[in-house]
């Protein structure tokens, strides 16, 4: 654990993942669940900027631009056309909510592998200056954006949240759907801002990340359990605590293979999980867990 | 739940042998074994379309195997594409590694499954929801990933082939009799859960999704109960495993992927939650938009996969849910009463 490199990849990693884990927060607060279309949501943003680049032969940032306002798009039409009216019909219970995002994920990844095609398409870098080295660490400009671009995120949401109107009402709606309502606050157009404000920073989070490893249609699962699992590891106490979630993640991805051989990430994935969810099930998350 | 009103509840009495319309479910299983004739005789000595019935008995199998949990229960557990791999695995295995005679396959994988299903069971008892269909897709990762490593065991990600043919009591059953013997498992295991589904456990199993601590309250343990569904679903889709891998003639770690395990989820929503004969018909509507849709073939899932939405808002009680609805209106126009349905 000494070679600085490795630390910056884990730092790099552990931001994507934190980012996602911010869209899911995002939501969580806004709408009391978890969209597990956060992952395609991102595998959206940075596959359809390389493919707009390539096909069409567009600029880097209006590629980048175009991807985002389709994500966001995607993020909107999941809470208008699937979420709400489902919710709706089924009372708030969490099984209809929970194979609704399912479907929708599926879908997503149908659609990006129908439109886009299945192979693996290398991501686009924002930023095209030198590598900037650091003692004995090589920045990767990519990398130097992921982390500035995630702490940024956080930064402006955490005040977002604490000191506007709408941040507040976020929490407000999010805590009771239905004593937001009687207050007459406007729980839809509020949750509305909650989705589009996640598939904004899920499609930036997968643009920023395609570069490391390439992104295609099927990416975006792994991503989805991935951020959910940071979110759940780091609780949504504060708006901060998805970032510790997604550091720790991104140890455990970059350390675990190079300590113990290729697919020990997975391993490692399940086992946190289990440890998380099965030893710590009050406090985080009493919510969502039966007694 | 048309079906369960509009049967006489004899589920409890036992029933009169004499007259066979009382049985409960036996309607559905007449109408399933119908359609399945039919398919059977569309598909005739076709080597292609002999495969698709396998593959679709082989989703009706895990989407059956799901039913119990996810829509009795109500708790959506995602491993299934590994306990499909542990059948499939114990054909191999069995098959390449042992002398043992290959039906015992089918007895060693679902039991396996089964005790793995109460294993994660146990670890994931006090999780729902969100959490728990997040670890299971985990396991189902880590599953594969175990797969790949554990060469000496499973052929890594280049499997297990060249599998011999079942030999039962020195009869080798041809290939179409394999198809065939594939329907008649899905027939008998979705008349099974029918009738399941309306026996007394089946009512508390159900009640457990709608109520849990009433269930709990009245003295029922949930967690067993859970445990119990869990296994018998683990075990029929090792089943499903076992026999796709049969009819295959080999298994990879690619064989079940977490794709069948989300088209699973779909199926029932496909045909209907109401029965277990809606999970079957939608795996049949499955297998032929994804393998047998010739003229757009790329986007078959993707049509799959948006006519959930669709069905999903518009249509929640699927096909066999509106054929049900359309039978009973029907019957109540036929008999001049006023329509209950």
């Amino acid at each position: 654990m000494t070679d600085l490199q490795l630390w910056l990849s884990a730092v790099e990693m552990g931001c994507f993942f934190g980012m996602l884990a911010l869209a899911y927060y995002l939501i969580h607060v806004g709408a009391g669940f978890f969209n597990f279309a956060i992952g395609p949501y991102a595998m959206m943003g940075g596959l359809c900027t390389t493919w707009l680049i390539i096909t069409y032969d567009l600029g880097v940032w209006p590629a980048a631009a175009t991807a985002v306002a389709v994500t966001v798009g995607l993020a909107a039409l999941t809470e208008l056309a699937i979420v709400r009216p489902v919710q709706k019909r089924s009372g708030g219970g969490e099984l209809p909510a929970l194979v609704a995002v399912a479907a929708v994920l599926f879908a997503i990844q149908q659609l990006a592998g129908y439109v886009f095609g299945y192979p693996t398409l290398p991501g686009q870098s924002l930023a095209t200056f030198d590598p900037v080295t650091v003692g004995e660490v090589t920045v990767q400009p990519s990398s130097l954006l992921m982390i500035v671009v995630a702490l940024l995120s956080f930064a402006l949401s955490a005040l977002w949240i604490r000191s506007t109107r709408t941040g507040r009402l976020l929490r407000a709606v999010g805590d009771s759907n239905r004593a937001a309502a009687l207050l007459g606050l406007p729980v839809n157009r509020i949750r509305l801002i909650a989705f589009v404000l996640a598939g904004f920073v899920a499609a930036l989070a997968g643009i920023l990340f395609a570069p490391k490893a390439g992104v295609n249609s099927l990416s975006g699962l792994a991503w989805s359990l991935s951020g959910f699992l940071a979110v759940v590891v780091g609780g949504t106490g504060s708006v901060w605590a998805p970032l510790f979630g997604g550091m720790l993640l991104g140890l455990v991805e970059v350390f675990l293979p190079y300590y113990f051989g290729g697919q020990a990430h997975v391993y490692g994935m399940l086992l946190i999980a289990l440890l998380f969810f099965a030893l710590k099930p009050k406090g985080l998350f009493v919510r969502t867990v039966r007694a | 739940m048309t079906a369960q009103t509009s049967q006489p509840a004899a589920a409890t009495a036992g029933w009169d042998i004499r007259d066979i319309r009382r049985v409960p479910g036996i309607g559905g299983f007449a109408l399933g074994c119908a359609a399945a004739v039919l398919i059977l005789l569309w598909v005739g000595s076709d080597g292609y379309k002999q495969t698709l019935v396998t593959s679709a008995a082989t989703y009706a199998l895990i989407a059956l195997g799901m039913y119990v949990p996810y829509l009795m229960a109500g708790s959506l557990s995602m491993a299934y594409s590994a306990y499909a791999g542990i059948g499939g695995y114990a054909v191999g295995l069995i098959s390449t590694k042992t002398g043992l005679p290959l039906a015992v396959a089918w007895l060693v994988g679902p039991i396996v499954a089964a005790l793995l299903a109460v294993l994660l069971g146990l670890v994931t008892r006090r999780l729902s929801g969100f959490f728990l269909a997040a670890v299971t897709l985990l396991f189902g990762m880590a599953f594969t990933a175990f797969l790949i490593d554990a060469e000496a065991l499973s052929g890594g990600s280049g499997g297990l082939g060249n599998l011999r043919p079942l030999n039962l009591f020195g009869w080798t059953p041809s290939h179409y009799q394999v198809v065939l013997g594939s329907a008649v498992i899905v027939c008998v295991i979705a008349f099974l859960l029918d009738r399941l589904r309306l026996s007394p456990w089946g009512v508390i199993v159900r009640t457990m999704r709608d109520a849990p601590r009433a269930v709990e309250a009245a003295g029922v343990r949930v967690p067993v109960l859970n445990l119990l569904a869990l296994a018998l679903g683990a075990a029929i889709a090792a089943v499903g495993g076992g026999l796709f891998t049969y009819s295959a003639g080999s298994i990879t770690p690619d064989t079940f992927t977490l794709n069948i395990v989300f088209l699973a989820i779909f199926m029932p929503l496909i045909g209907g939650a109401g029965t277990p004969w809606g999970a079957v018909a939608g795996a049949v509507i499955a297998v032929e938009l994804t393998l047998n849709f010739p003229a757009i073939q790329t986007s078959g899932t993707l049509l799959l996969a948006l006519g959930v939405l669709v069905i999903m808002l518009v249509a929640p009680r699927g096909v066999v849910g509106y054929a049900d609805k359309l039978r009973t209106r029907t019957w109540a126009l036929l008999r001049k009463e006023p329509d209950r349905g």
